[in-house]
C-alpha cells in the first residue's frame, strides 16, 4: 500500500474531505489552541472555502482561519 | 422522609446543613447555551446570543433547587482548563480550582462531543462533582448525531442530561439530578491525553448517520461566507438595517413622537404648568432652551429612544442569527493590516451597539497590545447606536454621498490609526481562529427579552445622563459660561470647522453622551441651521470625538488612567483635525450635498 504524504490545510481545495494527520508544533502554542477546538489528529475535515480566509468544518464546528494557522494543520485527503 | 435518605446516601455533602448556599458553576466550551441554563435555573437574563464570547464576566444569581438555596455562577466559555489558557480560560479554572464553585454543571453542544469530553476531562481532574448536560439535542438530531446518554452516564458515574434548553427541555430533569452530581470517573492514565481519551469516549458512545442537515441552513451558512455571494449579502443587510433605524426609526418614529407628542402636547402642557411657577429662572430650568423638559426630555425619549429601540432589535435579530462573526473572514486581512484579526470585527460590531460594553468585549482578543489597539479605534471611530442612528436621519435627508462620504473618513482613519498603532505598538498580534456559529432563525421570544433589556438599560443609564447634561448646560449658559466657551471655541468651530458658533454647545454635549450631541446637531439640522457640508463635518467630528465618559472610564478601568487619557487627547486631536481638512477639502472643491 503506498502512502500518501499528509498535504497542508492551507494547499487543499474547497469541497476536500479527509483526516488530520498531525498539527505540526511550534512555540507559538498554536497547536494546544487547535486541539482545543477539537482539531486533533485523527478528527475529520472537510474544506468549505479557501477565499478571503480558510473556512472548514472539523468533527462538528465550523472554523475560519488564516493561511499561516492552516498552514500547520496536516491532513491526510481522502 | 425516604427519598432524602436515598439521596443523601448517594451524595452526603449536599444534604448537610451548610452555612452558605451551595456554589454551582455553569461551564461549557463557548455558545453552548450556559447562559440559557442560567435563565432557567435563576430566573435571572443572562445576555444570550449565538457567537462565542457574549458571556465576558462571571455573573451569579440565586436559585431554590429543591429546598436548598444554591448560588448558581454562568462562566464565559472555554475550551481548555490546562495547557495554554485565555484570559477566560484562567479565571474559570480560578474558580474551579480554589473553591470559587462547589459543583460543576458542564454544559455541552451535543453536536460536539468530542470537544466537551475533552473538557470534562480536565474538570474531572479539578475533583469537583459534576453533572454533564447535552444541550442543543435538537439540532444534533437534525444533523443526523445520537448519542447513547444512559451509556455515557453509566461510564462516567455522573448523572447526564439530554436537553433543548430554549425550549425548557431538560431543565426539571436537572434540577433533580443535582443532588446526585458525583465527580466523573475518567479512566484515563499519565500517557493517555485528554484528547486521546475524549475521542475514544465520544467514539463509543454516538453515532453519526450520514445525513445532511437542513438544506436552507447549509445553502445560507455557505451564501453568506463566500465573497461572490457574501459581499452583496452584507451590503443588502446594512440597506436594510438603514431602512429600519435610520428611515422607520430616525424618521417615522422619531417624527411621531417629537412633532405630535412632544412638541403637540407635552411641551405645551409643560409650558402652561410651568407658567404657574412664579420664578422666571425656574420656568426656563423646566421649559426654557436649556428646559429639562423641552430639551433635556425631548431628546431622550422623541429623538434617541425611537432610534436605539430600532437599532437593538435589528442588531439582536443580527446577533441571533450567527451572521456577526461570518463578517470576520472578510475583514480579516483588513484588520491584520491594523495589528489585530478579523476576530476584532466583534467588538467593533457590537460597539455600534454600545462603545462602553464593546471596550468590555475586547477582552476576546488574543494579546494586550490588541485589546489596546482595538479599545482606540472603538473610542475613535465607532459611533454608537443612538449616533449612527442621528447620523442615518441627518445625513439620510440630505444625500446618500454625505452618508458614504462621512463613513469614508471615518473608516479611513481608523485604518490609518490602526496601520500606525500596529507599527508603533510593542507586542504581537495572535493567530486568526474563529469559531463561527450555526446560522440559526432567531428566537423571538429572546430577541423580545434582549431589546426590552437594552431599552431599559437606556432609559436607566442615559436618560439621567441627558437630564443632568441639560442641567449643566443651563447652569453653564446662566453664568454665562457656555457663551465664554463658544466665543473661545470660536476661532476652531466657525474658522477651522466652518460651524455656526452653536455647535460649540453641541460638543461640549456630546462629551456627555455623544448620542446627546448628536441629538443636538439632528435638531439644528433640522431647523435649517446647518448646510449639507456643514452637517458633514460636524457629524465627522462628532463621530471621531471623544468617547462619551462612560466609555471613558470603562477604558480607564480596563487599561488605567494613563492610557485613558492618552486616547483621549489622541482622539480630540485626530477629530479636530480631520474636521478641519475635510472642511477646507469641501470648501475649495466647491462641494455641496
Amino acid at each position: 500500500m503506498t502512502t500518501r504524504p499528509s498535504l497542508s490545510l492551507a494547499h487543499l481545495a474547497p469541497g476536500t474531505r479527509g483526516r488530520v494527520a498531525r498539527i505540526a508544533r511550534d512555540l507559538t502554542g498554536r497547536a494546544e489552541r487547535l486541539a482545543a477546538l477539537g482539531v486533533t489528529p485523527g478528527a475529520s475535515i472537510r474544506v468549505l472555502q479557501t477565499f478571503p480566509g480558510i473556512v472548514f468544518e472539523c468533527d462538528q464546528t465550523e472554523m475560519a482561519v488564516e493561511r499561516a494557522v492552516a498552514h500547520v494543520i496536516l491532513v491526510d485527503v481522502e | 422522609m425516604a427519598s432524602g435518605a436515598a439521596l443523601s446516601s448517594r451524595n452526603p455533602t449536599l444534604l448537610r446543613l451548610r452555612a452558605h448556599p451551595l456554589k454551582i458553576a455553569l461551564v461549557g466550551n463557548p455558545n453552548v447555551g450556559k447562559s440559557v441554563f442560567f435563565g432557567r435555573l435563576t430566573g435571572r437574563y443572562a445576555t444570550v446570543s449565538n457567537y462565542p464570547g457574549t458571556t465576558v464576566t462571571m455573573t451569579s444569581g440565586r436559585a431554590l433547587i429543591g429546598a436548598e438555596v444554591c448560588d448558581v455562577i454562568d462562566t464565559p466559555g472555554v475550551n481548555a482548563l490546562e495547557g495554554v489558557l485565555s484570559e477566560d480560560e484562567r479565571i474559570t479554572r480560578h474558580l474551579l480550582a480554589d473553591g470559587g464553585a462547589e459543583l460543576v454543571v458542564q454544559v455541552a453542544d451535543a453536536r460536539n462531543l468530542r470537544r466537551a469530553l475533552m473538557l470534562t476531562s480536565q474538570i474531572a481532574d479539578v475533583g469537583l462533582p459534576m453533572i454533564l448536560v447535552l444541550n442543543m439535542l435538537d439540532e444534533a438530531h437534525a444533523r443526523g448525531i445520537s448519542i447513547d446518554a444512559d451509556g455515557l452516564s453509566d461510564y462516567l458515574g455522573i448523572p447526564v442530561i439530554e436537553a433543548v434548553a430554549p425550549e425548557g427541555r431538560g431543565i426539571a430533569e436537572l434540577r433533580e439530578a443535582l443532588p446526585s452530581a458525583a465527580r466523573a470517573r475518567v479512566s484515563r492514565d499519565e500517557r493517555t491525553s485528554h484528547i486521546d481519551w475524549a475521542d475514544a469516549s465520544a467514539a463509543r458512545f454516538r453515532t453519526i448517520s450520514a445525513m445532511s442537515l437542513g438544506r436552507i441552513q447549509e445553502w445560507l451558512g455557505r451564501a453568506v461566507r463566500e465573497p461572490l455571494t457574501g459581499l452583496p449579502i452584507l451590503a443588502l443587510v446594512l440597506y436594510l438595517t438603514y431602512l429600519c433605524v435610520g428611515v422607520f426609526g430616525a424618521q417615522t418614529l422619531v417624527g411621531m413622537l417629537e412633532n405630535t407628542l412632544f412638541n403637540g402636547y407635552i411641551n405645551p402642557a409643560a409650558t402652561v404648568a410651568a407658567g404657574y411657577i412664579p420664578s422666571v429662572l425656574a420656568q426656563d430650568f423646566f421649559v426654557g432652551h436649556y428646559g429639562v423638559i423641552t430639551m433635556g426630555l425631548t431628546y431622550a425619549i422623541a429623538i434617541v429612544l425611537p432610534v436605539v429601540t430600532t437599532f437593538f432589535l435589528v442588531f439582536g435579530f443580527l446577533e441571533d442569527s450567527g451572521y456577526i462573526p461570518r463578517l470576520a473572514i472578510f475583514s480579516d486581512r483588513l484588520f491584520r493590516s491594523m495589528g489585530l484579526n478579523g476576530k476584532a470585527v466583534l467588538p467593533m460590531i457590537l460597539g455600534l451597539g454600545c462603545d462602553t460594553m464593546a471596550t468590555m468585549t475586547t477582552r476576546i482578543l488574543g494579546t494586550p497590545k490588541e485589546r489596546l489597539i482595538a479599545i482606540t479605534l472603538l473610542a475613535l471611530g465607532v459611533p454608537c447606536s443612538a449616533q449612527l442612528a442621528t447620523i442615518m436621519g441627518i445625513l439620510g435627508g440630505i444625500s446618500l454621498w454625505a452618508l458614504l462620504l462621512l463613513f469614508g473618513v471615518v473608516i479611513s482613519q481608523m485604518v490609518l490609526v490602526g496601520f500606525l498603532a500596529a507599527r508603533a505598538l510593542p507586542g504581537e498580534r495572535s493567530d486568526f481562529i474563529l469559531e463561527l456559529p450555526p446560522i440559526r432563525l432567531p428566537r423571538l421570544k429572546n430577541l423580545a427579552t434582549k431589546t426590552a433589556l437594552r431599552v431599559r438599560w437606556y432609559l436607566g443609564e442615559a436618560v439621567p445622563l441627558f437630564l443632568a447634561g441639560t442641567v449643566l448646560l443651563f447652569v453653564l449658559d446662566r453664568i454665562g459660561a457656555l457663551g465664554a466657551l463658544a466665543q473661545a471655541a470660536r476661532p476652531l468651530v466657525t474658522g477651522a470647522l466652518g460651524l455656526p458658533a452653536d455647535a460649540a454647545e453641541v460638543f461640549v454635549m456630546g462629551f456627555l453622551r455623544r448620542d446627546y450631541g448628536a441629538a443636538g446637531l439632528f435638531k439644528m439640522a433640522r431647523n435649517g441651521s446647518l448646510t449639507g457640508v456643514q452637517s458633514v463635518v460636524a457629524l465627522t467630528v462628532m463621530t471621531l470625538f471623544v468617547p462619551c465618559v462612560a466609555n471613558l472610564l470603562m477604558i480607564i478601568r480596563e487599561r488605567g488612567i494613563r492610557v485613558g487619557l492618552a486616547i483621549l487627547a489622541a482622539v480630540t486631536v485626530i477629530a479636530l483635525g480631520t474636521g478641519t481638512v475635510l472642511n477646507f477639502a469641501l470648501t475649495i472643491l466647491h462641494v455641496t450635498f
